[in-house]
């Protein structure tokens, strides 16, 4: 079941093939762009991989990684309802609960595997191409780097998906959890200014510790947090799903 | 289950959306090995007592059961071989006809794999199997959303206006497919159609709903021939054949034509009524030039009986 709902997933060419090239081409053009700085000025530049390339993947990863998740996320969450197929997946006989389970993995799956070329392809140019040995890469540095891009994007790519549950439409799932995760979730942070428990274990803060930060909650109770935020909308995805007439 | 059992039991079955009654105290039962045709005007409930069958949607009261088991509590067991179109087939149009099915069978699981290339034989669509849904017609993802519904083996294969979108050929070829389910696989199949002369020739017993309730349940025979009928008689001398037949009592009304053509109403003119007025007839010496018996059709018995108006027009010529 689970290959299955992946196939659906990936078999979509606009929001997964789209999505995953586009996410390689603003690596690729991260990594091109470190190599002609470092060959037009290599005084000012003298790295040409190294942690200054592996930062600028990082951060491309971070932005275009996480708004393709949410687009795979949103989509996976409302395709079926929209497009019809769900009540055949339901007169199939399988369980509405493991259809719903199906989908979270083969999310968790599309999204590991939008970001696994261009988080290898970062993270071994990154490592190969000369570099000062001030600029030279650990191996918890690329741990790092890996962790943040994968969990932002797995972690926005499920919201999306419960997001996306709830909706019936794909363009609403799209952009409601656009505007959730790149509008309201900064937004939260606001809550710092009411009180500071309450700001940490807000979503971006609790990621933020998870993924390296050094301030706010303890780290085990930030990833608890995290999990608490992606299973309420999950949860009321899984409400709908399980509630619905189809 | 034993074979006697009906396969789908539907007992005081009522459905609400908000205020809207769209199903209303519905009762009836399917036997196994039949092919029942569901039939009624648009918005009559027909698909909203579907979706609830298949445990799509839920029932506001009343019970169902398909194959022994209740819906929607044990609606897993139900669905084990029951086999749905659901409104229209509906798939992921950026896979091929194969890969949707090779999704499908993944959820179905069991051996379901196994049966993808024998449901694409039988629905004859192997040679387009490779092409992306997109590029079918409406006629071929008809035909496909039968091959998915065969996957899991079914007993019974619900269908909701499956005939959509084919084209005469088409029809006949479908009409074929359902009647082999039937008679060779021994499959149940419940269909809902508007066209009703296909399911006239396609259905063993109709149900008839109209505003969310059951109006009739019953074989196609005995419908059609509870219906008016009537004949049509060419005559030598039409004067003396009015006197004849009225004096027979047998008929309610006769109109005089031109020609010498008469025409006979009743309420059931059998072939024993029929020899009798043909006889009579001759013995008082009426020349019958032509005879032909009619009876009204599947579709006008059901505009007779869901517009609560008798329909004028030519009824189908059974003899």
């Amino acid at each position: 079941m689970i290959s299955a709902t992946l196939r659906t997933i990936t078999g979509r060419k606009g929001s997964f093939l789209g999505g995953t090239t586009f996410v390689l081409v603003t690596v690729v053009i991260v990594i091109a762009a470190n190599i002609v700085l470092h060959e037009l000025r290599p005084g000012r530049n003298p790295s040409m991989g190294g942690q200054g390339m592996l930062d600028g993947v990082g951060g491309a990863l971070f932005i275009f990684g996480v708004v393709v998740a949410i687009l795979i996320g949103s989509l996976a969450g409302s395709y079926d309802v929209a497009q019809g197929t769900m009540r055949y997946l339901v007169i199939t006989g399988a369980r509405r609960g493991q259809i719903y389970a199906a989908r979270i993995v083969a999310v968790v799956l599309a999204v590991l595997l939008m970001l696994v070329v261009p988080v290898a392809l970062g993270a071994i140019l990154a490592s190969a191409l000369p570099h000062t040995a001030a600029d030279s890469i650990t191996s918890g540095e690329l741990v790092d780097y890996v962790w943040t891009a994968v969990l932002f994007a797995v972690v926005f790519g499920l919201i999306s998906m419960g997001i996306g549950s709830l909706l019936r439409s794909n363009g609403p799932a799209i952009a409601i959890s656009l505007v959730f995760s790149i509008g309201f979730t900064p937004l939260l942070l606001l809550l710092y200014s009411l009180s500071e428990t309450l700001g940490d274990a807000t979503l971006a803060s609790s990621l933020d510790r998870i993924s390296g930060g050094d301030d706010g909650l303890p780290i085990a109770v930030a990833g608890v947090s995290v999990v608490m935020w992606v299973a309420v909308f999950l949860g009321f995805g899984a409400v709908r799903v399980h509630r619905d007439e189809y | 289950m034993a074979v006697a059992d009906p396969i789908i039991t539907l007992e005081g079955v009522s459905k609400s959306f908000g205020a809207t009654q769209a199903v209303s105290n519905v009762s009836f039962q399917v036997m196994p090995g039949r092919c029942v045709g569901w039939l009624g005007p648009n918005g009559s409930g027909k698909t909203t007592l579907i979706r609830c069958m298949l445990g799509l949607a839920r029932t506001t009261t009343g019970m169902i059961t398909v194959r022994g088991h209740a819906i929607p509590g044990d609606v897993r067991q139900a669905l084990t071989r029951v086999g749905a179109i659901v409104e229209e087939p509906r798939f992921y149009p950026y896979l091929s006809g194969k890969a949707n099915l090779e999704v499908a069978a993944k959820f179905v699981g069991g051996d379901a794999a196994t049966r993808i290339d024998w449901a694409l034989e039988r629905v004859d669509l192997v040679d387009r199997s490779g092409s992306k849904v997109k590029e079918y017609s409406l006629g071929m993802r008809q035909r496909l959303g039968v091959a998915r519904s065969l996957l899991n083996d079914p007993e019974l294969l619900i269908l909701d206006e499956p005939s959509n979108g084919l084209d005469p050929a088409g029809i006949v070829e479908f009409r074929r497919m359902i009647r082999s389910f039937v008679e060779d696989d021994g499959r149940t199949v419940f269909i809902s159609s508007h066209l009703l002369d296909e399911v006239q020739k396609m259905a063993d017993d109709i149900a008839i709903v109209q505003s969310g309730k059951l109006v009739l349940h019953g074989s196609v025979d005995q419908l059609v021939a509870e219906g008016r009928q009537s004949m049509r008689l060419r005559v030598d001398d039409p004067v003396r054949a009015e006197e004849t037949l009225y004096r027979l009592g047998l008929v309610t009304g006769i109109e005089q034509g031109e020609h010498g053509n008469l025409e006979l109403t009743g309420e059931r003119i059998d072939d024993a009524k029929a020899i009798l007025i043909t006889r009579s007839l001759v013995e008082a010496g009426v020349g019958v030039i032509e005879i032909a018996r009619e009876s009204e059709s599947l579709e006008q018995r059901f505009l007779e009986i869901t517009s609560g108006l008798p329909l004028e027009g030519e009824g189908e010529r059974s003899s």
